[in-house]
């Protein structure tokens, strides 16, 4: 992937981020909005996924920029690249189960 | 043809003006010390300080101070000049901890209330000796964005009439010609500061002055050198290199447009159509 | 002997900034340290999210959900003038003519006002936050 497609990713992320962050808050927190939302499990489960994505490839990526910048030899950036690729969807994987199970989908 | 020139002198009491102002200029007024970055890799271990004091006048400049204490007090001094007046570029160095010009900065005023000025070599750079610092790898990384304007070969080698600008189209890159390649932009970047990969604001801002240069066809060639890894998106707008520029080019401003552009660009934007030359433009219409 | 010496010279002779120059921002001007604390409340924010996930709603505490409000407010606040900004929208343009002693238009143009809306929907957001997390939210534990 080009780096302009990644970067560019990275904000669109950040958005989503901060519109399902806070749907996130209120179902766990607000007393009168939070329980509705958690009621439904599809509203609830897909929200839950897209926040997971959106953050966890919004904070990859950061760690992945503040990597390459502190190693900036051309070898340890493919590697730390493919790195975080893989551990940030090991990561996804393991949540979303966690999740399912959380609220006793599985 | 007479050779004799004709002798011309200022009114007495404006000649007496000009004389007062200039003692009052170079007439020294203060103290001040300044504290010398030296090393010399080839023979030292680490680098040392050595203290030099000085009298300074309204009008001197960190330069002249420099050339002073190397005609006067430490010849083995290692600094770079040439022009002694902004436009060359070679003299950019840490004054009190910031990068500027040392030609165009004045004792008096980088001393401010107090009375000691530290100068170091440029941050980022490779020391050669004392306040010389090495810009090979700075300048290859202005070649590698391709700092030139990117035509058919055919139609270089062979011009047939020069290619016209408007004025909109001039203003969109002018302001970015006037780097002069100090160094001190690269210098203040904190990118900088760990990636010797990034390729710098000065080549991201000169890649912007080509990219949106009407007579240029070469945008996806020189998006492909900038859009990379250590390229365009290693820039976070810490503003620094804006900040520092002696010359007002902004390169933090190029570099933010060209993100922009680049952005556009995966939408299928074009900024322009690469101007023709205006004759075979005629030339053309006439065989019509 | 030889070696320590090659050592030292690689270190002095670089001459490189390292990770400290990232944060070197008392000479420049504000937006070096916005470019620092955003990095800082970055990395602050992932190493809450560990915890986070290891055990599912973990929370650092009353104070800690306070603090680590204010460091997401603040990483929101100014992540959205970023996207702004890295994008070419409030940089200004580029000048055809130029004063003696030109200041940036990058920094002081129209990114001055955004700067301080930036800050400004930081304290507004924080503000909003510590009210929930120490006075609504207090009020249930």
């Amino acid at each position: 992937m080009r780096e302009s497609t990644v970067m560019f990713l990275h904000y669109i992320t950040a958005i989503l981020i901060a519109v399902t962050g806070l749907i996130h808050l209120l179902a766990n927190n607000e007393p009168t909005i939070g329980p509705l939302i958690k009621e439904n499990p599809v509203v609830y489960m897909g929200n839950m996924a897209i926040f997971l994505a959106a953050l966890l490839y919004h904070a990859f990526n950061g760690v992945r920029v503040i990597l390459i910048e502190l190693v900036p030899d051309p070898c340890w950036t493919k590697w730390i690249s493919w790195a975080v690729v893989i551990i940030g969807i090991a990561t996804y994987v393991v949540g979303l189960q966690v999740l399912l199970v959380a609220l006793g989908l599985v | 043809m007479s050779t004799e020139a004709k002798e011309y002198t200022l009114p007495p009491e404006v000649l007496e003006e000009t004389v007062k102002a200039s003692e009052e200029l170079w007439k020294p007024i203060k103290k001040v010390k300044f504290r010398i970055y030296k090393y010399n890799p080839k023979k030292d271990y680490a680098p040392h300080w050595e203290e030099y004091e000085l009298e300074v006048s309204k009008g001197m400049t960190i330069l002249d101070a420099l050339l002073e204490i190397k005609g006067e007090k430490d010849h083995t001094l290692g600094m770079r000049y040439s022009c002694r007046m902004g436009l060359c570029g070679s003299c950019a160095m840490m004054i009190n901890g910031k990068q500027m010009l040392a030609c165009q900065t004045r004792v008096i005023e980088a001393a401010g209330d107090g009375d000691v000025i530290e100068l170091r070599p440029l941050e980022n750079f490779p020391v050669t000796r004392d306040l010389a610092t090495d810009f090979t790898s700075f300048f290859e990384k202005h070649k590698a964005v391709k700092p030139w304007i990117i035509r058919d070969e055919e139609e270089l080698d062979n011009p047939t009439g020069p290619y016209k600008q408007t004025i909109e189209e001039y203003a969109k890159y002018y302001q970015f010609t006037d780097c002069i390649k100090c160094g001190a932009c690269l210098s203040a970047c904190p990118t900088a500061a760990t990636d010797y990969e990034y390729l710098g604001p000065q080549a991201l801002a000169q890649a912007y002055r080509y990219l949106v240069d009407s007579r240029d066809n070469g945008l996806d060639e020189r998006i492909a050198v900038v859009d990379v890894a250590h390229g365009c998106w290693r820039c976070h707008f810490a503003g620094s290199c804006s900040d520092v520029c002696p010359r007002g080019v902004d390169p933090a401003q190029g570099i933010q447009l060209l993100k922009g552009l680049i952005i556009r660009r995966k939408f299928g934007f074009k900024p322009h159509k690469p101007t023709e030359a205006l004759p075979a433009k005629i030339a053309k219409k006439k065989e019509q | 002997m030889e070696e320590a010496r090659e050592e030292f010279v690689e270190y002095y002779a670089k001459n490189m900034g390292g990770v400290l120059g990232w944060f070197k921002a008392r000479v420049y001007t504000i937006e070096r340290w916005l470019y620092g604390a955003h990095r800082i409340t970055g990395i602050l924010i992932v190493l809450f999210m560990l915890p986070h996930f290891y055990s599912t709603g973990w929370h650092p505490g009353l104070w800690g959900d306070f603090i680590l409000g204010i460091i997401v407010t603040f990483h929101i606040a100014n992540g959205i003038r970023l996207i702004l900004a890295e994008l070419g929208f409030v940089v200004g343009k580029p000048l055809l003519v130029k004063k003696p002693s030109q200041r940036p238009l990058s920094l002081e143009g129209s990114q001055r006002y955004l700067v301080a809306l930036a800050l400004l929907l930081f304290i507004v957001l924080a503000v909003i936050w510590a009210y929930y997390a120490l006075i609504v939210q207090a009020a249930t534990w």
